[in-house]
C-alpha cells in the first residue's frame, strides 16, 4: 500500500498528523490426539490501524479489509472518532526518536525446518509421555505451532519502523488416574530457535509434575511462610507492573498513587523492564513511534518510575518511557520483558529454614480474583505443605489469598531458578514471610 | 460476500484429496465503541472485521486455515494448501449449492450501528450523572457503549449438493465501571447489561437508570466491607449472574468439546445421576433476543434448547460437527466460534439451572450461618479435573438467617462433581445474566443464570480467619 497517500488524502480532509500501522502474521498449527494429527491450521492475517489529529483532537480507526476503499473507511473513521472526542488536552502525534536500538531477532531456520521434524517432535512428546508412568491416563494434547509477525509504522512526519519476528511455542497436557482420582499436568515451551528445546526434559517436566498431584489434601485455613514458584510469582508481578501504569495512576486507579522514590516493596525486591532483550518479546519501539528503552521500576525496593506513553508524560511534566501501547481505540500503556532479579540461593535453601510452610505451583481464577485497582486477590491454588523444610504432602483445592503490596513487602528471599515466562516476565521462586490459605 | 461459483471451485478444490466435508465460513463485522472517562467522552472507535475460515474434516481429522483476503486467488490458494494435508482421492464432487432459509429468531428494527453516536453519549452521559451523584468519594466512572453488527456467509458441502447459509448477529452492552477511593483503599464495581437488541431495548426498556445507582452504590458499600473468612460453609448464591457457577463448574464439561475426547469428568455421564434431584438445566440459544442466541449456529444448524440435566440426571451434551463424530452424536445448533480466525466447536449460549420450588427468603432464613454471594467477577474450570474456581464482587456474611456485613475478596472453590450434588435448595427466582465466555474457539456472548440456590457446603477462600 501506498502510505504516503495516505497521508496526503488524510491532510486534504482535515487531519493535520496522521500515523498508519500494518501487522501481517503468518501462522502454522498441529496438533496430535492418540497418535493421529487430529488438528492441522494454516493461516494469512493482516490488519490495519490508523490515527489522526483533527482539530487539536486524537481519532482512530481500524480495519482488517485491505482494498481500493481501505484509505476512505479509515480516513472517515478517524474524522468521526476525533470529533466526538471531548478530552482537553490537545493531541498531538510523534515525529520519531533520535535513536532505535534495533535488532535482528527474525530466525529463518525456524520457517526452514521440515514440517516433517515438527510433526516427528510431537509424536515423540505424545510417545514419550504415554511411556512415562502407567498412572497417565491420557494425553490430552501435543500441539505446535509457529508464527511470523510483520510490524510496519508510518507518520505523516516520514518516520518508517518495521520489526520482523517470529517464534514457536510448544504445549502439552496430560491426565492421569489412580482409583477414582483424576489429575492432570501441562506445560508450554517457547522460543524462535528448534535446536533449544529438549523433548526428553519437557516429557519429564510434566510427567513428575503430574505424578506429584495424586493425593492432594487440603490444608488447615490459615497464614503459612510461602514459597510461591516462578510461574506463580511471574502471574502476580505481571499485575503489579500494571499498576505502575502512568494512565491508572493518573486516574487514580492504582494502589501505587504517590509512591513514587518510596519505598513500597522489600529491599531485596528489584524490577526492571527490559525490551531490548534478545528473545522473542523484544521491541525497539512502541505504536507511537518511541524508542523503546531498558529502565528499572523497582530498585532496592523503591518504585523509581511508573510506564509512561507521551500524554501521560506531558501531563506529569516528563518524557515517555516509550510504553505506548494500543488499547482498544487509544494507545495507552503497554510492557515487556519484565525481569525480576533472583538470587544466588537455591531452591533447597530457601525452603530449608521453614519449619511449616506451604510451596504453591500453580494457580487458577486471577482474571476474575484480582483486584487490580487495589491489588488484593484470591484464587484457587495447589502445591505441597512444606514440612522441616523439605517438601511434604500435595495440596489440592486450596486458596491463595493477599494483597500485592503487602505480598512484595514480605518478601524474604529469591532462589536462583530464574523462567521467562508466556507473561513475558523473567523471575524465580520466591519466599514470602507470610500469605492466607484457604483450605479446610 | 462471494459467489457461489466462487464457492463452488473453493469446495471443491477443498475436498480433492478425500475430505468428507468442507465449510467457507465468511465474515464481516462492523463494530463500534465509544468510551466516557468521568462523564467525558475519551474515545469514539469504529473498526471492521473481515475475513474467510475454511475447514476441511475427514473422519476423526480436521484441517482449519484463515485469511483475510477475500480474493479468488486467495481462497483457492487457502483450499489447495489445507487439502495437502489429505493424500486420499477425491469423494466428493460439489455439483450445486443450495441458499438456505434461515428463520430469524431474534428481529432487530433499530439497528444499533445506525443510531446516531451523539444519541448513544446522551444516554452515557445520564448514566453517569446517575452514579457521580451517589458519592463524592466515586474517583472514576467509565461509561461505555459498544455494538457490532456481524454478517456471515456459510458455505458447506458433505455431498453434491453444498448449501449457503446467510445470517447476521447484532449486539450491544452498556457498562458502567465505578471506582470508589478513600485513604488509599480502592474498589470498584461492575454493570455490563448487554442483548441482541436494537437501540430501543437500551433506551428505553433497560433499567438503565438503576443500574447505574446501584453501581455507584456497590462501590462504596465494598469500601466497607470486611474481609471474606475461609473455610468450608454454606453459600447461597443468587439468581441471574450467580449462574456463572453453573457455566464454569459443569457446563463446560458438558461440552463435546471435552467430552467427545474423554477428557471430561462427565464424559460417560448421560444417564447418570450428576447432580442433586432438584437440578435441571438447559442451554437455550432460542431465547429471542437474548445476549447468547442466534439465528443458526457457525456451522448453519439451527440453534436449539438442549436439555442437559433432568431432575438431577444428565441428558444431554452441546455437540458440534466434529466432536459429534467422535460422539456419534448428532450436532445440536451449539457449534460457536468467536470469528473466523477460530474453528468453530462445541459452546454454550443461554445456559441455565430451571427454577426451584422454594423462596429466595426461606432459603436465607433457614441457613444459620454461611454466606451469601449475589454477584461474581468470573470464574474458570478445568474439565478434566472439574475442579473451578469463581471470585466474588459482592457478598455477605449469613448469621441466624439474616444477611448481616459485606465482605470482600471472596474466592469459592471445588469441583463440578461435588458442587452439582451439594446444591440443596432451588428458588422460583430464575433470571439470566451476561458475560463473556473465553475457550478455545474464542471468546463469545453467553448468558448465565439460576434461581437463587443454596449449596450446603463448599470452600472459601479469604484473608479474614475463621467464620464467627
Amino acid at each position: 500500500m501506498k502510505f504516503d497517500q495516505f497521508f496526503e488524502l488524510a491532510k486534504t480532509k482535515g487531519i493535520s498528523e496522521s500515523q498508519i500501522q500494518i501487522s501481517k502474521t503468518k501462522s502454522l498449527s498441529m496438533s496430535l490426539f492418540h497418535h493421529e494429527m487430529d488438528s492441522y491450521n494454516i493461516s494469512e492475517g493482516q490488519s490495519v490501524i490508523a490515527c489522526g489529529v483533527v482539530d487539536g483532537k486524537f481519532g482512530s480507526c481500524r480495519t482488517e479489509e485491505l482494498d481500493a476503499s481501505t484509505f476512505d473507511y479509515l480516513i472517515q473513521g478517524i474524522i468521526e472518532s476525533a470529533k466526538a472526542s471531548e478530552k482537553g488536552e490537545k493531541a498531538e502525534l510523534f515525529a520519531g526518536s533520535e535513536k532505535y536500538h534495533k535488532k535482528n531477532v527474525f530466525n529463518p531456520a525456524l520457517g526452514e525446518t521440515p514440517i516433517e521434524k515438527k510433526i516427528a517432535l510431537i509424536h515423540e512428546i505424545e510417545d514419550g509421555l504415554f511411556a512415562f508412568d502407567k498412572k497417565v491416563n491420557e494425553v490430552e494434547s501435543v500441539a505446535y505451532e509457529e508464527r511470523e509477525v510483520l510490524s510496519e509504522f508510518y507518520n505523516s512526519f516520514g518516520l518508517k519502523l518495521k520489526q520482523k519476528s517470529n517464534y514457536f511455542y510448544i504445549s502439552a497436557a496430560a491426565n492421569g488416574k489412580a482409583g477414582d482420582e483424576v489429575k492432570d499436568a501441562w506445560d508450554v515451551y517457547l522460543g524462535n530457535d528448534l535446536t533449544t528445546f529438549n523433548p526428553k526434559a519437557f516429557i519429564k517436566g510434566i510427567g513428575d509434575k503430574l505424578l506429584a498431584k495424586f493425593g492432594g489434601i487440603q490444608c488447615v485455613s490459615g497464614y503459612y511462610p510461602t514459597i510461591l514458584q516462578n510461574d506463580v510469582f511471574s502471574s502476580l508481578i505481571n499485575y503489579f507492573v500494571s499498576s505502575a501504569s502512568s494512565d491508572e495512576v493518573q486516574r487514580q486507579s492504582s494502589f501505587l498513587i504517590g509512591k513514587l522514590n518510596t519505598k513500597i516493596a522489600s529491599s531485596k525486591v528489584n524490577i526492571a523492564e527490559k525490551p531490548l532483550t534478545k528473545n522473542v518479546f523484544f521491541s525497539y519501539f512502541d505504536d507511537e513511534g518511541v524508542s523503546a528503552q531498558n529502565k528499572d521500576i523497582v530498585k532496592g525496593g523503591v518504585l523509581k518510575t511508573y510506564l509512561y506513553n507521551r500524554e501521560t508524560a506531558k501531563r506529569d511534566g516528563t518524557t515517555s518511557t516509550g510504553n505506548g501501547q494500543w488499547e482498544g481505540d487509544k494507545i495507552g500503556i503497554g510492557y515487556g520483558n519484565i525481569v525480576v532479579r533472583g538470587s544466588k540461593k537455591s531452591f533447597e535453601d530457601i525452603i530449608a529454614p521453614i519449619h511449616e510452610g506451604v510451596y504453591i505451583t500453580e494457580i487458577a481464577g486471577l482474571g476474575t480474583g484480582m483486584n487490580a485497582q487495589s491489588g488484593d486477590f484470591s484464587c484457587q491454588a495447589q502445591g505441597f505443605m512444606i514440612r522441616d523444610g523439605k517438601l511434604a504432602e500435595p495440596l489440592n483445592l486450596i486458596t491463595l489469598s493477599g494483597n500485592l503490596v503487602k505480598m512484595l513487602e514480605d518478601i524474604k528471599t529469591f532462589d536462583n531458578r530464574m523462567k521467562l515466562t508466556l507473561e513475558s516476565v523473567e523471575c524465580a521462586d520466591v519466599y514470602v514471610k507470610k500469605m492466607a490459605i484457604g483450605g479446610k | 460476500m462471494i459467489s457461489k461459483a466462487l464457492a463452488l471451485k473453493v469446495l471443491n478444490e477443498a475436498l480433492a484429496t478425500g475430505g468428507d466435508y468442507a465449510e467457507i465460513y465468511l465474515e464481516q463485522n462492523d463494530s463500534q465503541a465509544v468510551t466516557l472517562e468521568n462523564g467525558k467522552v475519551e474515545t469514539n472507535g469504529n473498526r471492521r472485521g473481515f475475513g474467510a475460515g475454511i475447514r476441511i474434516l475427514n473422519g476423526l481429522k480436521s484441517v482449519y486455515g484463515y485469511t483475510s483476503v477475500l480474493s479468488a486467488k486467495s481462497l483457492i490458494t487457502l483450499a489447495h494448501d489445507l487439502a495437502a494435508s489429505y493424500t486420499g482421492i477425491r469423494q466428493i464432487t460439489v455439483k450445486s449449492i443450495a441458499k438456505q432459509t434461515v428463520k430469524v429468531i431474534n428481529p432487530i428494527e433499530d439497528h444499533l450501528n445506525d443510531v446516531p453516536v451523539a444519541e448513544k453519549i446522551t444516554l452515557l452521559k445520564k448514566c453517569y450523572a446517575i452514579t457521580a451523584a451517589v458519592d463524592k468519594r466515586l474517583v472514576r466512572i467509565q461509561n461505555i457503549f459498544s455494538n457490532y453488527r456481524k454478517n456471515i456467509e456459510i458455505f458447506s458441502a458433505e455431498g453434491p449438493e453444498g448449501k449457503q447459509f446467510e445470517n447476521s448477529e447484532e449486539r450491544g452492552r452498556l457498562v458502567m465501571v465505578a471506582a470508589a477511593a478513600e485513604n488509599g483503599k480502592i474498589e470498584t464495581y461492575f454493570e455490563g447489561p448487554g442483548r441482541f437488541a436494537g437501540w430501543h431495548w437500551f433506551k428505553d426498556v433497560l433499567d438503565w437508570k438503576a443500574k447505574a445507582k446501584e453501581c455507584g452504590e456497590k462501590a462504596i458499600m465494598m469500601m466497607g466491607a470486611k474481609e471474606c473468612p475461609s473455610g468450608r460453609y454454606p453459600v447461597v448464591i443468587a439468581n441471574g449472574w450467580g449462574g456463572v457457577i453453573f457455566h464454569e463448574a459443569c457446563g463446560h464439561s458438558l461440552e463435546a468439546t471435552a467430552t467427545a475426547k474423554h477428557l471430561s469428568v462427565f464424559s460417560d455421564s448421560i444417564g447418570q445421576v450428576i447432580a442433586n434431584p432438584i437440578v435441571s438445566a438447559y442451554d437455550d440459544g432460542t431465547m429471542p433476543n437474548e445476549w447468547g442466541s442466534n439465528n443458526i449456529d457457525s456451522e448453519g444448524h439451527v440453534t436449539q434448547k438442549n436439555q442437559l440435566i433432568r431432575d438431577g440426571v444428565c441428558v444431554g451434551f452441546l455437540v458440534d460437527k466434529f466432536n459429534g463424530r467422535r460422539l456419534k452424536m448428532e450436532a445440536n445448533g451449539a457449534s460457536r466460534r468467536q470469528n473466523y480466525k477460530y474453528e468453530p466447536t462445541s459452546r454454550m449460549s443461554n445456559t441455565y439451572i430451571a427454577s426451584g420450588k422454594d423462596k429466595p427468603e426461606d432459603i436465607i432464613k433457614d441457613t444459620p450461618l454461611g454466606i451469601y454471594v449475589t454477584n461474581f467477577g468470573g470464574g474458570s474450570v478445568n474439565p478434566t479435573t472439574g475442579e473451578f474456581n469463581f471470585s466474588a464482587s459482592e457478598a455477605y456474611i449469613i448469621r441466624d438467617g439474616k444477611v448481616c456485613e459485606p465482605v470482600r475478596g471472596c474466592t469459592l472453590i471445588g469441583s463440578g462433581k461435588e458442587v452439582l450434588m451439594n446444591i440443596d435448595r432451588a428458588a422460583d427466582d430464575v433470571d439470566l445474566g451476561q458475560g463473556m465466555c473465553g475457550s478455545v474457539s474464542g471468546s463469545i456472548p453467553v448468558n448465565v443464570g439460576q434461581p437463587t440456590i443454596r449449596i450446603k457446603e463448599i470452600t472459601v477462600g479469604g484473608r479474614g480467619g475463621k467464620l464467627e
